[in-house]
C-alpha cells in the first residue's frame, strides 16, 4: 500500500492496484484519504486485481428483488454490504462515490453494519457504482431488501427510545417537585406538588413501564419467573401505596423513586440490547456459503448473462466455468469435467462427471465449462441444509447455560420470598416497604441469565470467524475439560498428500528439466503428477520459465504404477518410478528419514534428475503440539500406519515414545479414545468417524463438513494444527470467563442484598447499583471474549496477513 | 409564592416542548445509526465546486 502520505515525491506502492487508486484519488483531488488513513491508523487492505462483471446488478428481475421498495422514494436505492471498511477514511472515500460515478446521487455508509446505501440519478447504473467501489478496494455485496424485518427493527428501536424519553422527562420533573417537598414546602402547595408528581408519574407507569407488565404476563403464563415479575409487582405495589397516601393526604409517596427506577431499568436494558444485537446479529456462516453470482443461459436467445445466485430458480440453465463453485444443486446437461467433492464427501481426489450426473452447490468444477440444469437452490441444496443444521445446533442450550437458567429462576423465587419476609418482619410500614423494594431492585441474576449465553455465542462467533466451525456451545464446555489430545497421523500431522521432498538435477539445467516434467505431468491426474506440478508452480510460477506455452507432448503414454512418457520436441522423455537403491537420494534424506517414493526423469533414456516425494509433516505441527503440552495436555499419535513410520513422524513433532501408537484399526483407535477420555481426537472426518464419536470431543481437520459435524464437535476448515491448539485456548478462556462472571454475580448479590435487608440501601440507590453491576458483567464479557480470540488465533491472523 | 402559579405551568410546558423535540428527532431517524456520524464529523467538508 501507499506508504508516504506527506510527500508525493517519494511515493512507494506495493502493487499497481494501489498506484491506480492513488492516481485516481489525485486526479479527483481526494488524496486527503491518505492523511486520514494514516491518522486513523487503519490496516492496509488487499486490492483485488480484477474487477468482476457486475452487470447483473442492472438486471430488472434482480433490481425488483433487491431495490428498496419504500413509499415516497423517488430515486432507486439499494443496500450493499461492503467488505473492508475499518476506519474513518473508508467512510470518507465511500461517501465520495457521487464524485467518482456521475450516475450516483448519494452514498451513505452505516459504519457499524458496513452497509452502504447507494441512491442513483435518473440514468445511473448500480453496476457502475458497485464496480467503482470494488475498484477502490471495497468488495460490495447487494443485500436483498428485507423491508419488513428491517423496518420492524427500526420501529422497535425508536419505540424504546420514546419510552425512555418519556420516563426521563417525567422523572426529572418529579425529582424537582420531590426536592421541594423534602425541603418543606408549605401546605397548599405541598398538596398540589404531590398531585402533580402523581400526574407526571402516570405516563411513566402506563406507557414506559408497559413492557414490564407484558413480559411478566408472558412469563407467568408459561409458569416461570423472569426478572420482570418481581420488578413489576414492586412497581405496582409501590404505586398503589402512593396513590392511597395521596388520597388520604398521607405523608409518604414514592413516585420519585419508582419513576427513577423505571427510567434506569429501561435505559440499562436498552443499552444491553444494543450490545447484544451488535454482537450476535447476522449469520456468521456467511463465509462458507456458495458464490453469490451465476452465469445464466437464456435458451430463448442463446445468450448468457450474469445474475445473482439468489434469484436463481429450479429449471434455470447455468454455465459453470472451470474453477468456479457450483451455485446450485443440479444435473449436468452438457460437457464433461472433474469435480472436487471434498466439502461434501471428504474425497479429495477429483471425480469425473458427465451429462446426467448430479452436481452440488459448494463444490468446485475443475476441468472444463459445464452446462447445468438447476434442481435445487439456496437453502434446499445439500450444502444449504447442512449450514441450516449447524445454525440450528448453535441455538440449543448447553448444560452450563441451562444450569445458569435454573439457578436464575430459583434465585428470583428466593428473592421474592425474602422480600415478602423482610416486609412482614421489619417494624414500621415505611421502612419495611423501602427495604423490600430495595432488595427486589438491587438483586440481579444477569450474570447468570444473560452473560453466560453471551460469552458462549461470542466464542462460537470468534471461532467461525477464524475458520473453525463449532457444532454448538456445549462443545466448548467439553473442550475445556479435555486432558488428552489424540492426533491421527495421515492428513492431520502430515500433509496427507505427496510433496516433493528433494530434487537433484544430475545433468543439464533445472529449467529445462522442469519444463519437460511440467509438460508430461500436466497431462496426468496421478497424485505424484499433481505434487510435481504444484512443486514446479511454487518454484517458478507459470510464465516465468516460459511455461505459459507448455511444451507440446507427442505420443503421450501413462502406465499405471510406473510413470508417464512421451516425445517433447525430438527427445523421448520419461518420468517414472526409480528402483529402491537410489543411494544418493537416500543420503540427502538422512535427516528426515521419512518413507519416500523416488521418481527419476529420463531424457533419451539418460537419467537427468532424481526426485524424492513423500508425505511431509505439516509446517507448524511441532509448535502446535508443544503449545498444547505447555497448557497441560498430553498429546498422542494414533495411526493405522506402520509403527516405524509413526515413530519417525511422532518423534519429529516432539512426542515421547510411550504416546505413539501405530498399527491401530479404526476400532482400536476408538477403544483407545474411550480409555483416555476425557480426550479429543483430531482426525479425518470420514476415516476416523468412529473414534471422533467416542472421544469426548471430535475435531475433524479434513473431510466433508456435514459428515464430520455429524460425528465431530468441531470442524477446522483451514489447514494447520495451530487452529487446534488455538481452539483449546479459546475454550479454556471462555470457561474461565463464565466462572468469573458467576463469582462476581454471587459476591455482588450477597453484598447488595445484605445491605438492602439491613436498611442501608434506599430503593433509589438500588436502582443506581443494579445497572452498574449489569454493565460490569457485560463489559468484562465483551472485553475478555475479544482477548480470548486474540490469545487463540492472533498468530494465524498475523500469518494470513503476510 | 403566587409566582409558583405561573412558574409551574411554564416549567411543565418547557419540559413538554423538549420532550416533543426529542420525539421528533427519534422518529426522524437521528438515533438509528449512532456510529457513523461520530466518524463523519472528523471529515472536513470540501468547498463547493472543488471536486467535480
Amino acid at each position: 500500500m501507499y506508504s508516504s502520505a506527506t510527500d508525493p515525491g517519494i511515493s512507494v506502492f506495493c502493487c499497481t492496484g494501489c498506484e491506480t487508486v492513488y492516481q485516481l484519488l489525485q486526479s479527483t483531488g481526494l488524496t486527503a484519504y491518505y492523511d486520514l488513513r494514516d491518522r486513523a491508523g487503519g490496516e492496509t487492505k488487499r486490492v483485488s486485481e480484477t474487477i468482476p462483471d457486475l452487470r447483473y446488478l442492472d438486471d430488472p428481475t434482480f433490481r425488483e428483488k433487491f431495490e428498496k421498495q419504500l413509499d415516497g422514494l423517488k430515486r432507486p436505492e439499494m443496500d450493499f454490504f461492503v467488505e473492508g471498511v475499518h476506519c474513518a477514511a473508508c467512510i470518507w472515500l465511500i461517501e465520495k462515490l457521487p464524485d467518482l460515478v456521475p450516475g450516483v446521487e448519494s452514498c451513505r455508509l452505516d459504519f457499524g453494519r458496513s452497509v452502504a446505501t447507494i441512491r442513483l440519478k435518473d440514468r445511473g447504473l448500480f453496476s457502475e457504482a458497485a464496480q467503482k467501489l470494488f475498484w477502490l478496494g471495497y468488495r460490495p455485496h447487494a443485500i436483498a431488501d428485507d423491508n419488513e424485518a428491517a423496518e420492524l427493527k427500526k420501529k422497535e428501536n425508536r419505540a424504546w427510545l420514546t419510552k425512555i424519553g418519556v420516563a426521563g422527562a417525567c422523572t426529572g420533573n418529579i425529582m424537582l417537585l420531590a426536592a421541594a417537598l423534602y425541603s418543606g414546602v408549605e401546605e397548599p402547595y405541598a398538596n398540589i406538588f404531590r398531585w402533580l408528581s402523581g400526574l407526571l408519574f402516570a405516563p411513566v407507569l402506563f406507557y414506559s413501564a408497559s413492557s414490564f407488565f407484558w413480559n411478566s404476563v408472558s412469563a407467568l403464563r408459561s409458569r416461570s419467573l423472569s426478572i420482570d415479575v418481581p420488578v413489576f409487582f414492586a412497581i405496582v405495589f409501590g404505586s398503589a401505596v402512593s396513590v392511597w397516601n395521596l388520597q388520604t393526604a398521607g405523608a409518604h409517596i414514592y413516585f420519585d423513586s419508582l419513576a427513577m427506577l423505571i427510567f434506569l431499568l429501561l435505559a440499562s436494558r436498552y443499552t444491553l440490547r444494543r450490545i447484544q444485537q451488535k454482537n450476535l446479529g447476522g449469520s456468521h456462516l456467511y463465509h462458507f456459503i456458495a458464490p453469490s453470482r451465476a452465469k445464466r443461459f437464456n435458451a430463448a436467445n442463446g445468450e448468457c448473462s450474469f445474475v445473482n445466485a439468489d434469484v436463481l430458480v429450479a429449471g434455470d440453465i447455468l454455465i459453470v466455468e472451470d474453477g468456479e463453485v457450483f451455485p446450485v444443486d443440479g444435473r449436468v446437461i452438457e460437457g464433461a469435467s472433474h469435480v472436487n467433492l471434498a466439502l461434501l464427501t471428504g474425497e479429495s481426489n477429483l471425480q469425473k462427471i458427465g451429462p446426467g450426473d448430479s452436481v452440488f452447490a459448494g463444490t468446485v468444477n475443475q476441468g472444463t465449462a459445464l452446462k447445468v440444469h438447476t434442481v435445487k437452490v439456496g437453502k434446499q441444496t445439500r450444502f444449504g441444509q447442512i449450514l441450516a443444521q449447524i445454525e440450528a445446533g448453535e441455538m440449543t442450550k448447553t448444560p452450563i447455560v441451562m444450569a445458569a437458567d435454573r439457578v436464575a429462576k430459583w434465585f428470583l423465587a428466593a428473592v421474592c420470598l425474602i422480600a415478602v419476609g423482610v416486609f412482614w418482619l421489619t417494624p414500621g410500614f415505611d421502612a419495611a416497604l423501602s427495604r423490600s423494594l430495595a432488595l427486589i431492585i438491587v438483586t440481579c441474576p444477569c450474570a447468570l441469565a444473560l452473560a453466560t449465553p453471551l460469552a458462549m455465542s461470542l466464542a462460537l462467533k470468534n471461532a467461525s470467524k477464524n475458520g473453525v466451525l463449532i457444532h454448538n456451545a456445549e462443545v466448548i464446555e467439553r473442550l475445556s475439560k479435555v486432558r488428552n489430545v489424540l492426533f491421527d497421523k495421515t492428513g492431520t500431522i502430515t500433509q496427507g498428500k505427496y510433496q516433493v521432498l528433494d530434487w537433484a538435477t544430475d545433468w543439464g539445467a533445472f529449467a529445462s528439466v522442469a519444463s519437460v516434467v511440467r509438460a508430461l505431468e500436466q497431462k496426468s491426474k496421478h497424485p505424484v503428477a499433481l505434487a510435481l506440478v504444484e512443486y514446479l508452480d511454487s518454484r517458478s510460477p507459470a510464465g516465468i520459465d516460459g511455461s505459459a506455452t507448455i511444451a507440446l507432448v507427442e505420443q503421450f503414454e501413462e502406465r499405471l504404477g510406473i510413470g508417464v512418457s512421451g516425445y517433447v520436441g525430438d527427445q523421448y522423455c520419461e518420468v517414472r518410478a526409480l528402483p529402491e537403491q537410489a543411494e544418493q537420494v537416500e543420503a540427502s534424506l538422512q535427516t528426515t528419514k521419512q518413507p519416500v517414493t523416488r521418481v527419476g526423469v529420463f531424457m533419451n533414456k539418460k537419467l537427468v534428475a532424481r526426485i524424492a516425494l513423500g508425505d511431509g509433516v505439516r509446517p507448524g505441527a511441532a509448535d502446535a503440539i508443544r503449545a498444547l503440552q505447555s497448557t497441560g495436555h498430553r498429546a498422542f499419535l494414533v495411526s493405522g500406519d506402520s509403527v516405524e513410520t509413526c515413530t519417525v513422524v511422532g518423534r519429529s513433532v516432539g512426542l515421547p515414545q510411550g504416546q505413539i501408537f501405530g498399527r491401530l484399526s479404526p476400532e482400536q483407535k476408538a477403544d483407545l479414545a474411550g480409555k483416555l477420555n476425557p480426550c479429543a481426537l483430531v482426525g479425518d472426518g470420514a476415516n476416523d468417524a468412529l473414534g471422533l464419536k467416542v472421544a469426548s470431543v471430535g475435531i475433524a481437520v479434513h473431510g466433508a463438513v456435514d459428515i464430520s459435524l455429524r460425528v465431530a464437535g468441531v470442524y477446522v476448515s483451514k489447514p494447520g494444527l495451530d487452529y487446534v491448539s488455538g481452539l483449546f485456548r479459546l475454550a479454556h478462556g471462555t470457561m474461565v470467563l463464565i466462572r468469573r462472571n458467576f463469582a462476581f454475580s454471587l459476591a455482588y448479590n450477597v453484598a447488595a442484598g445484605a445491605l438492602a435487608i439491613s436498611g442501608h440501601m434506599t430503593p433509589l440507590l438500588a436502582a443506581l447499583f443494579m445497572p452498574v453491576s449489569a454493565f460490569t458483567v457485560f463489559a468484562s464479557t465483551l472485553y475478555s471474549s475479544q482477548k480470548n480470540e486474540k490469545i487463540a488465533f492472533k498468530k494465524m491472523q498475523l500469518e494470513a496477513r503476510t | 409564592m403566587t409566582i409558583l402559579a405561573i412558574l409551574m405551568p411554564l416549567a411543565l410546558l418547557l419540559s413538554f416542548s423538549f420532550t416533543a423535540v426529542y420525539f421528533w428527532s427519534v422518529w426522524r431517524g437521528q438515533y438509528d445509526d449512532l456510529e457513523t456520524p461520530a466518524h463523519r464529523i472528523l471529515l472536513e467538508d470540501e468547498q463547493e465546486g472543488k471536486i467535480s
